[in-house]
């Protein structure tokens, strides 16, 4: 997985630009796609049940969502993922971490 | 209270061969599973010893992304040949989700190749980053225990877990302790193996040693030598083996089909010298199996010997053998045909041991051309021998000193 990553340019490096919710949720479900064989994922599904999503990919996640980003998530707000359970909040944790960082476009 | 112990399922990957047919054929047919080392960028052009005991065909695998993710090239091996003692068992789903079945599966150490990238991150870069590239999975793959846990995993064994992890006598090990949870009663059935996958980190740990063979690069095929005067050392293979161990009386109740029985099992510990074979520990090992299977030496008429083709090993062996077992057993040794297979050797000639009883013959030891007369006191096996085998020893050793031999015997 970490060389498909390593292939992977955050969105700053591709564009320059802030991220829209939409590139948020193209960019997951290419994750999803990519690293865990789940096309089209049910974006209110539970990953745990309608999925086998564990704790292991939760992590591969994270990296994930930090290579995406461009920029490390911190341990306390890594915590905050633990009650994750969908793809959209899934993407309202990216959207979080991108405004505090200055990287949201809302446009 | 000691209770029998059967067989019940069998599978194996090795050079010669994937499950019973093939491996049969190759035995009867003479045929080995050295090939030349593969190339690759790391270690192979600094290693004296070209030829490798190498699995070249392909295995068709069906693992769910679930399971994968967490799997290394010799998980994959492992949880194959798991799969296949499972099936061929009949075990139920309920049964083998009870608890009453563990695992006892053992590899060297773990994911060599998966170790390996993990190195490369190490040493490659000091971008802080970079460390991250470390997958949260990868001490998974590569962990000690790798291939126990993945097959507990797949498919959802809760029993005990026994991961040995002791290098040529993993999986005697593995065979022998399960062997032990059954016969008291701690549990009732164990899926017992081991396995390796290609790494050629092995090799040259032999090989700085001077115990890899080295004089056979042109011809692979005529190497190892186990027993021969031209002998000149082991040839790492790898592979996998595992064998469904069940307590008599439930296989009986189920109606399984018993395809033999474990009836000993010693192991102990030359209490010295980390690599040099010891005669007095492996004699005491054979006689502790002997005593362990209640039964007279004599009795035994196959000896699948550890017969790595090192110039001492061999030596010691036959005279440990010769000393316990006098020249009565046919001896035969197993590696001429996959090289040494490290974790796996112990499951894997068993279960050609256990094949050969079940087809009734002996394979002979390849390239045995002339018996070197310090080993010649054994009756050795240098042609096919169409004869029924009752019951087969398979003697493994280790570095660390640690040496084990298991009892098997015809199911009727």
């Amino acid at each position: 997985m970490q060389y498909l990553l390593k292939a992977t340019k955050s969105i700053q490096e591709v564009t320059q630009d802030k991220m829209t919710r939409q590139e948020i949720e193209r960019e997951v479900k290419n994750v999803f796609q990519r690293e865990f064989e789940i096309a089209n994922p049910e974006m209110d599904a539970d990953l745990r049940e309608t999925y086998e999503f564990d704790s292991i990919d939760a992590i591969e996640l994270l990296l994930a969502i930090e290579t995406f980003l461009g920029t490390e998530i911190s341990q306390e707000e890594k915590k905050q993922a633990i009650n994750i359970r969908t793809i959209n909040q899934i993407c309202d944790y990216i959207e979080k971490i991108a405004i505090k960082r200055n990287l949201f476009s809302p446009a | 209270m000691e209770r029998r112990v059967v067989i019940t399922g069998s599978s194996a990957i090795t050079p010669i061969g994937h499950g019973k047919d093939q491996i049969v054929k190759s035995l009867l047919d003479g045929v080995s599973g050295i090939k030349p080392l593969r190339p690759e960028e790391f270690l192979s052009r600094f290693i004296h010893s070209k030829v490798y005991g190498t699995v070249d065909y392909p295995i068709e695998y069906d693992f769910k992304r679930n399971h994968r993710k967490t799997m290394g090239p010799v998980a994959y091996y492992a949880c194959q040949v798991a799969k296949e003692v499972l099936a061929q068992s009949g075990l139920t789903e309920e049964f083998i989700t009870s608890g009453r079945l563990g695992v006892a599966f053992g590899s060297i150490h773990g994911s060599p190749t998966v170790q390996r990238n993990i190195y490369r991150i190490f040493f490659g870069t000091e971008d802080k980053l970079a460390v991250k590239e470390i997958g949260a999975v990868d001490y998974l793959k590569s962990m000690v225990h790798t291939t126990a846990v993945n097959i507990t995993k797949m498919f959802g064994i809760t029993g005990r877990v026994i991961a040995s992890g002791t290098a040529c006598t993993t999986s005697s090990q593995s065979i022998g302790y399960g062997y032990e949870s059954v016969k008291f009663g701690m549990q009732d059935a164990m899926l017992c193996g081991g396995a390796d996958e290609y790494d050629t980190t092995t090799v040259a740990v032999f090989d700085n040693l001077l115990a890899c063979s080295t004089a056979f690069n042109e011809t692979p095929q005529k190497t190892p030598r186990p027993f021969d005067k031209d002998r000149d050392g082991l040839v790492v293979g790898e592979g996998a083996g595992a064998v469904m161990l069940e307590e008599y009386e439930f296989a009986k109740k189920r109606g399984a089909n018993i395809l033999g029985e474990v009836i000993g099992f010693a192991c102990n510990n030359n209490g010295g010298d980390m690599i040099l074979p010891n005669l007095t520990g492996i004699t005491n090992t054979l006689k502790l199996g002997v005593e362990n299977a209640r039964i007279n030496p004599r009795e035994v008429d196959l000896i699948s010997a550890h017969a790595t083709a090192t110039k001492m090993g061999d030596i010691i062996e036959a005279q440990a053998i010769d000393a316990v077992f006098g020249n009565n057993p046919h001896v035969i040794g197993l590696k001429s045909y996959t090289g040494h297979t490290m974790a796996a050797c112990g499951a894997i000639e068993t279960i050609m041991s256990l094949y050969m009883m079940q087809e009734g013959f002996i394979a002979p030891t390849l390239n045995l051309e002339e018996i070197d007369e310090r080993c010649a006191m054994l009756k050795h096996v240098q042609k096919v021998l169409q004869q029924p085998v009752n019951i087969a020893a398979i003697q493994n050793f280790a570095f660390g000193g640690v040496n084990t031999i298991l009892l098997i015997r015809k199911f009727s």
